[in-house]
């Protein structure tokens, strides 16, 4: 029973994290190479701030939302959207804008590790505690509730919010055609922003509840997630959110029984199998739409 | 000088495996295949190369001509995989092909060593090997530069479909591509381990992916005077900071970045953006400068704003 607790820990985290990576990919065509610096520097951000106040459990999580936002609206301002205006097409700037990920999130990386000398941080129990909660035979923390109620909330307002609302039509129309979106009177500017904001907000949270549940941040955490992020995405299909909802079930339920039934240190090696398999039996992934392209 | 080459004998060599590495991204790319394949190749070919001496007594070149044969081989069966993908789907499949080396280098324990990988790999190898192999590289690449080859390469890149309906065979030259980038990231790999003589998982990781990207970047994509430029820079650059001392990566970081935004064709484009210009500049000085099209056109699309510009005139 402890087996179906932690999948959907874990699963939750990867979802929180990959909705946004997910979300860029498939309507910006822009492969965040810096999600993962993200994510452990919103952590970071929160860490510094809960050193010196005692804060509430929603705001703590407001707090590393918001890091998370600044920290990838700043990526799209002075990195991704210059490289973009100087680029004829997307799928030439493709190769400009995976290097300038890289090269921007060694910025707070480097920041990190000078300051924390590259050891562990966590965060500090503000004004809540975490508890431990039994169901019968279930048994979890009150965090890792609210990470899961989190995930499945958030996971449903977006894929609601892409499929009704004008601001996700906007974006979906983005995915499909970008230039033509333009002509028919879509702020492509301000579309991508909000993109990318959503996608830094999301991995500021899972990395606020992945530090209360599972276990403290180095400052190159964010390196291996990534990965498996990519794993989840092109799992689940580019641009679908519900193939990243089934793509982070299906990880943490392969990972959480690769560490159970073996030694462990193989455990990586599933996301990257995940990831080679996928492209090669099926390149659009579980859920993929035809008309982004892919292969 | 020999006193230079001597006291900085390490890293002259890592420049070179850095150089090939490099490449193994660069040639790939040059074919419009973003293959990172070579940084497995790399992994690959170290661990052959370091067993092979160790236990079977070879010595070096030939324990790294097998290497390096084996391990293109393996690369070249991967690209007949992953022909299907392009673009970003190719890069993660490469990639993703590189960490699964990593994770076999860790756990392959009485084979490669586990986490402590293996030490000790000492041969007669030395530089003046390397120089002569990596001379016999540039100039074969260099015959790819230029002429028929060249252009046919720039064609396959460029429009995949124009190339084809003019007889030019694509599937073969995205394939060689892809094999001659598991060649060149094999090589490294193999003088790599020769010359440090001791190879461990994170020496294959991801960030020999970065530092590779990295110097072709930041360098030039589309010569192997790039990666050269690129490699000497990234390798030295480190030594050279020791100034800034512990914000060296936060220096690097920046310097990635705006080479990523600013430099689309690298410090190598920027030279030959400076040569063309001095050598146009007599007869019509306002004109070359205009018809230049900045630095964000590639080099054949340039040549083509430049006669499009004079027809305007």
């Amino acid at each position: 029973m402890q087996f179906i607790v932690q999948i959907a820990t874990l699963g939750s985290i990867y979802l929180l994290f990959s909705l946004g990576l997910n979300l860029v990919w498939g309507s910006l065509g822009i492969l965040n190479f810096a999600h993962g610096v993200t994510f452990v520097f919103a952590v970071y951000l929160t860490h510094l701030t809960l050193g010196v106040a005692r804060l509430p459990f929603l705001v703590v999580l407001l707090l590393g939302a918001a890091c998370g936002a600044v920290l990838t609206v700043l990526l799209q301002v002075l990195v991704f959207e210059p490289i973009l205006r100087r680029s004829p097409s997307i799928h030439q700037a493709e190769m400009r804008i995976l290097i300038g990920g890289l090269g921007f999130s060694t910025i707070p990386l480097a920041f990190m590790e000078h300051q924390t000398k590259n050891l562990p941080f966590g965060l500090d129990q503000g004004s809540f505690v975490v508890s431990p909660v039994v169901l019968g035979s279930f048994r979890a923390t009150n965090i890792a509730l609210y990470g899961i109620g989190l995930a499945v909330l958030l996971g449903l307002a977006i894929a609601v919010w892409l499929a009704r609302s004008r601001g996700g039509l906007a974006l979906r129309s983005l995915g499909v055609d970008a230039p033509v979106a333009g002509l028919m009177g879509i702020d492509r500017r301000r579309s991508a922003l909000l993109a990318m904001a959503l996608a830094g907000g999301l991995a500021g949270l899972a990395g606020v509840v992945y530090t209360y549940t599972l276990t403290a941040l180095t400052p190159d955490s964010g390196d291996l997630l990534l990965v498996k992020a990519f794993a989840i995405v092109i799992l689940g299909g580019v641009g679908s959110i519900a193939g990243a909802a089934v793509g982070s079930l299906v990880l943490a339920a392969a990972e959480v029984s690769v560490l159970t039934f073996t030694s462990g240190s193989w455990v990586d090696a599933v996301s990257f199998s995940l990831i080679f398999l996928m492209l090669v039996l099926r390149p659009v992934g579980l859920f993929g739409r035809k008309e982004v392209r892919r292969t | 000088m020999t006193d230079f080459f001597a006291s900085n004998l390490t890293l002259i060599q890592a420049t070179f495996v850095g150089f090939a590495l490099a490449l193994s991204i660069q040639v790939p790319l040059r074919l419009g295949v973003f293959s990172l394949a070579g940084a497995g190749a790399f992994g690959l070919s170290a661990y052959a190369t370091a067993l092979l001496v160790l236990k079977a007594d070879m010595p070096a070149l030939p324990a790294l001509a097998v290497s390096v044969v084996g391990s293109t081989l393996v690369v070249l069966l991967l690209g007949l995989v992953v022909y299907r993908l392009s673009g970003i789907y190719l890069a993660m499949a490469t990639v993703a092909f590189d960490l699964i080396v990593g994770v076999v280098a860790l756990n392959g324990d009485p084979l490669t060593g586990g986490s402590t990988g293996l030490y000790g790999v000492l041969t007669d190898f030395d530089v003046v090997q390397m120089i002569v192999l990596l001379v016999v590289v540039v100039v074969v690449l260099a015959a790819t530069e230029r002429g028929r080859t060249g252009r046919r390469v720039d064609a396959v890149r460029e429009d995949p479909e124009l190339a084809a309906s003019l007889g030019v065979n694509v599937r073969r030259y995205r394939l060689s591509g892809f094999a001659a980038g598991g060649a060149l990231g094999a090589l490294a790999g193999g003088m790599a381990v020769l010359t440090r003589s001791a190879i461990s998982p994170p020496d294959v990781g991801f960030s020999l992916i970065v530092l590779a990207l990295t110097m072709i970047v930041v360098g030039g994509t589309r010569s192997w005077a790039g990666a050269l430029i690129g490699a000497v820079l990234f390798t030295w650059l480190p030594t050279l900071l020791t100034a800034i001392g512990e914000w060296q990566d936060l220096v690097y970081g920046v310097i990635v970045t705006l080479a990523a935004i600013f430099l689309p064709r690298g410090i190598h484009g920027v030279v030959l953006d400076a040569v063309r210009r001095s050598r146009r500049r007599p007869p019509d000085a306002d004109g070359a400068s205009a018809a230049d099209g900045g630095p964000d056109v590639p080099a054949t699309e340039a040549t083509e704003a430049d006669r499009a510009a004079e027809a305007f005139r």
